[in-house]
């Protein structure tokens, strides 16, 4: 491996803005940091480069741990977005600064100058100074210095930022041919997926100092795991679906789509649906369509742009509906459809016009969290609920939408739900007095995760990880994975062991803590840190949850787990979210 | 002029014209009197004046004090701004006020200041005179007083030109393989060196003309610790306006060749590093 990050953590004042990457980047690949600004992305290079230290982690280059390497001593060439060129020197002085640092001979400096200098298209522009160069070439004279001392990693610190479109598309080409002819290993860092798209052998895309996912440029576009990389990579549309053994359904109707879904678990659930424009049918009729009929629109907006043409559906309402997982209620639900100019001659449409629409292919995440129902036994609880600034950020980060239910007999044993509906998604209770009763009465009428939010709930700065029955690892692994992708905390589990356990018997909890972090890290995605405990287990988790605010507690449990017996106390505080993972989740993220 | 740029200004004309009568009526014009004041001597009672013994040793004093002091500004000057573009810190904005003090005190003020400070009974000095450091009554105190005045010209100067040179220049220099002390010469102090000269003609200029803060804690004994300033001032009260305008006019024109000279340097080195570059 040429790049290996292991764990690598940064924070800024507390706040991990590099938050437990690893990553591993093979000899001569080209690799692509992709994420929006604020992602830790250009924080992460500069820690790959030595310019930023890192509070946790290692760097490798190279198989050599180059954690505790000053940048001079890396051997890495770094190209940043404004060039930095040394403004007082000539190109010539420039590209052969690196030698001169290392007392090549004048000949030899000339020599890999040339050699440079034609690399990036660049000849007899030697005495120039970089004020009498454009964007374009200033940017490729960065490139040549930061190659002059053959290093063994190049780093672009979003190296088109500054330039105009058709520059931009040409320095590509270039960086891409050098990074081919001279099989360096090359990290890019960019905000532009296009870009990314069009560069990359593999992508990593980043998102609150996380490394989400990592994958091939179309594998990453056809089946992202998260809504994160679906939403940021391309536009996508987000429908709530159900998965049951027959297969995916939108509403009652199943669909006749080609699906790519993860592994169905025994029960049916609530799951997120991924369908991308270009996927998304039009046509007179529901009989005219090729592919599988979705439902009905009403074209509200059309924008030309060029090869594609851009449109907008409004959804129907009523019975046929779709359920947009990022529709909150008062916003109408759209659907972002694209089409070609083949599919346009086909079918000329106006705005306004009712249309068919169908769907060819869609894609299932494999996320275990799909949408929020407050659940409250009256209308002012529940409002209440729906304004916790932790329930809005992670709706909003996870595009997903949150709804009311009221039930009035929340809690009372015997009675039965509102209509004798489901709990798809998530439910969201408040935290009172008894609130574990509540949470009881909700997994017994098949709720599969509890959300309890004390008043004032703000989005976590740390999230301890920890299940009662070993049954709930995976699923408890998955729904953590899940919140850790849209909060910026950092994630512990907490294995508890009884006081009295012998001590032969204490590696056996190591192993059970090593375990899980690694199942974590290899199905999931997910860096934790983890800490053995022996005590009571409520007991030891709320003196750690009381230690410092801004903690968050995820709890798997089954149905024997005995909650109100149990962990009563620990829910019924009242000062830290809680949430209550039961479902059996098989196979996939 | 053939091309009449619309500006928001009123056009070349008016401005050169403002430009032309500002600088006659405040430079050129009392400088020219000066001249001719001088020049309304005879040749030997000239000579007599601006060779005496007295008059060489105010020169020395003047001139290698505002050059030691200037010296001394580039320094800590540089430091100084460097200390308050990079880093942050509580009381830098205080700090960064306090460096314009030395500009808005009347400079008798700060000659009185200096002294109770470090007169032989002053609150440093009265320790280091039994070190055997006297730092008031002689060309060191000269000194200590010109570096104060002159110093808010250093920093004012350089600090700008600090703050452009970005981080990045200093990243790449790095990871480039570069240390701390190659990049400072090859990169932060050809970018302020400009700037740096600037400061340091400034603090030269100023410190040559100081009269104020210098004279309270200098002692003034002809021919050791006495500035050309001061004499001038004595020639005045002796009513020797001829004398005074004499003296005036040798620092006129030392200054003027000391400024060109330093502002020659400048762009010859500029055009020397641009060729060497080559």
């Amino acid at each position: 491996m040429s790049i290996t990050l292991d764990q690598v953590t940064k924070r800024y004042q507390g706040v991990p803005v590099v938050n437990d990457v690893s990553l591993d980047i093979g000899d001569g690949e080209f690799f692509v940091l992709l994420g929006p600004s604020g992602s830790g992305k250009s924080t992460l290079l500069r820690a790959i480069a030595g310019l930023s230290g890192v509070d946790h982690g290692r760097i490798s280059l190279h198989g050599r741990d180059v954690t505790h390497v000053a940048a001079r001593g890396r051997g890495v060439g770094l190209v940043f977005q404004n060039y930095a060129l040394f403004r007082h020197m000539t190109v010539a002085d420039n590209i052969e600064f690196a030698l001169r640092v290392r007392r090549v001979r004048a000949g030899e400096r000339r020599k890999r100058r040339q050699e440079l200098l034609r690399l990036v298209a660049l000849e007899g522009m030697d005495n120039r100074l970089p004020a009498q160069l454009s964007g374009g070439q200033q940017q490729r004279v960065a490139v040549a210095r930061a190659l002059a001392h053959k290093p063994e990693v190049l780093l672009l610190d979003e190296p088109f930022g500054a330039l105009d479109a058709k520059i931009r598309e040409e320095l590509r080409r270039t960086i891409r041919e050098v990074q081919r002819e001279l099989r360096i290993t090359t990290v890019l860092v960019t905000h532009d997926q296009e870009e990314a798209f069009a560069m990359a052998d593999r992508i990593g895309v980043m998102n609150l100092g996380r490394l989400l996912e990592v994958g091939r440029p179309h594998e990453l576009y056809t089946r992202p795991a998260t809504r994160f990389v679906a939403t940021f990579l391309g536009a996508a549309n987000l429908i709530l679906a159900r998965q049951t053994k027959e297969g995916i359904h939108f509403g009652n109707r199943a669909v006749g789509a080609r699906v790519a879904a993860p592994v169905h678990g025994a029960r049916d659930h609530e799951v997120v649906a991924v369908v991308r424009p270009e996927e998304i049918e039009v046509a007179p009729t529901r009989e005219a369509l090729s592919s599988g009929y979705m439902c009905q629109g009403a074209v509200d907006e059309i924008v030309f742009t060029g090869a594609l043409e851009r449109m907008r559906i409004r959804l129907n309402g009523g019975s046929e509906s779709l359920s947009l997982a990022y529709s909150n209620g008062d916003a109408e639900p759209y659907l972002e459809v694209t089409r070609t100019q083949h599919e346009q001659r086909a079918f000329q449409v106006a705005r306004g016009q009712t249309v068919s629409i169908g769907v060819r292919r869609i894609h299932v995440l494999p996320t275990p969290l799909s949408s929020f129902t407050v659940c409250a036994p009256n209308e002012g609880l529940g409002g209440m609920l729906t304004q916790q600034p932790l329930l809005i950020e992670l709706a909003t980060r996870m595009k997903t939408r949150i709804s009311m239910r009221i039930e009035s007999m929340l809690g009372v044993p015997g009675t039965v739900s509102a209509d004798g509906a489901e709990f798809p998604g998530t439910t969201v209770i408040a935290s009172q007095p008894d609130v574990a009763h509540q949470a009881e009465w909700l997994l017994k009428r098949g709720a599969d995760e509890i959300l309890i939010l004390p008043n004032h709930a703000t989005p976590p700065q740390k999230v301890l990880i920890h299940w009662a029955e070993e049954a709930v690892r995976s699923a408890t692994l998955a729904v953590s994975a899940s919140v850790l992708r849209h909060v910026s905390a950092e994630a512990v589990y907490v294995g508890i062991m009884p006081d009295m356990t012998p001590s032969a018997q204490r590696p056996h909890g190591m192993r059970a803590l090593l375990d899980a972090r690694s199942e974590a890290q290899a199905v999931h995605g997910l860096e934790m840190r983890t800490e053995l405990r022996f005590g009571d287990v409520a007991h030891e988790l709320s003196r750690q949850l009381g230690e410092t605010p801004g903690q968050m507690l995820i709890l798997g449990v089954t149905e024997d787990s005995r909650l109100v017996e149990r962990f009563g106390a620990l829910l019924e505080s009242a000062r830290w979210p809680v949430l209550i993972v039961r479902r059996e989740h098989e196979g996939g993220l | 002029m053939a091309l009449r740029q619309p500006n928001v200004l009123p056009g070349f004309g008016l401005t050169f014209g403002f430009t032309t009568f500002f600088l006659s009526a405040l430079v050129l014009l009392p400088l020219a009197a000066l001249v001719l004041m001088a020049a309304s001597m005879q040749w030997s009672d000239f000579l007599h004046v601006v060779l005496s013994p007295r008059a060489l040793g105010s020169y020395r004093l003047s001139f290698g004090a505002s050059f030691l002091a200037a010296g001394i500004n580039l320094v800590f000057g540089f430091i100084i701004a460097w200390t308050l573009v990079r880093y942050e810190f509580p009381g830098r904005k205080i700090i960064d006020a306090l460096i314009d003090m030395p500009f808005a005190l009347p400079t008798a003020v700060s000659g009185i200041a200096l002294t109770t400070v470090f007169a032989q009974n002053g609150w440093i000095g009265r320790y280091l005179e039994p070190l055997g450091i006297q730092i008031a009554y002689n060309w060191i105190g000269v000194t200590v007083a010109l570096t104060l005045i002159g110093m808010p010209f250093v920093v004012r100067s350089v600090q700008p030109a600090l703050l452009e040179v970005q981080r990045d220049l200093e990243d790449a220099a790095e990871t480039l393989g570069a240390g701390r002390f190659y990049v400072f010469h090859r990169i932060i102090l050809p970018t302020v060196l400009p700037a740096l000269l600037t400061g340091f003609t400034l603090a030269f200029a100023r410190a040559v003309g100081e009269y104020g803060s210098v004279i309270f804690i200098a002692g003034n004994l002809p021919m050791k610790t006495e500035i050309t300033p001061l004499l001038i001032v004595i020639h005045l009260e002796e009513f020797d306006y001829k004398g005074a305008a004499a003296l005036g006019f040798v620092m006129l024109v030392i200054s003027f060749v000391v400024l060109l000279t330093i502002n020659l340097l400048q762009a010859w080195g500029r055009r020397r590093h641009v060729q060497s570059t080559r």
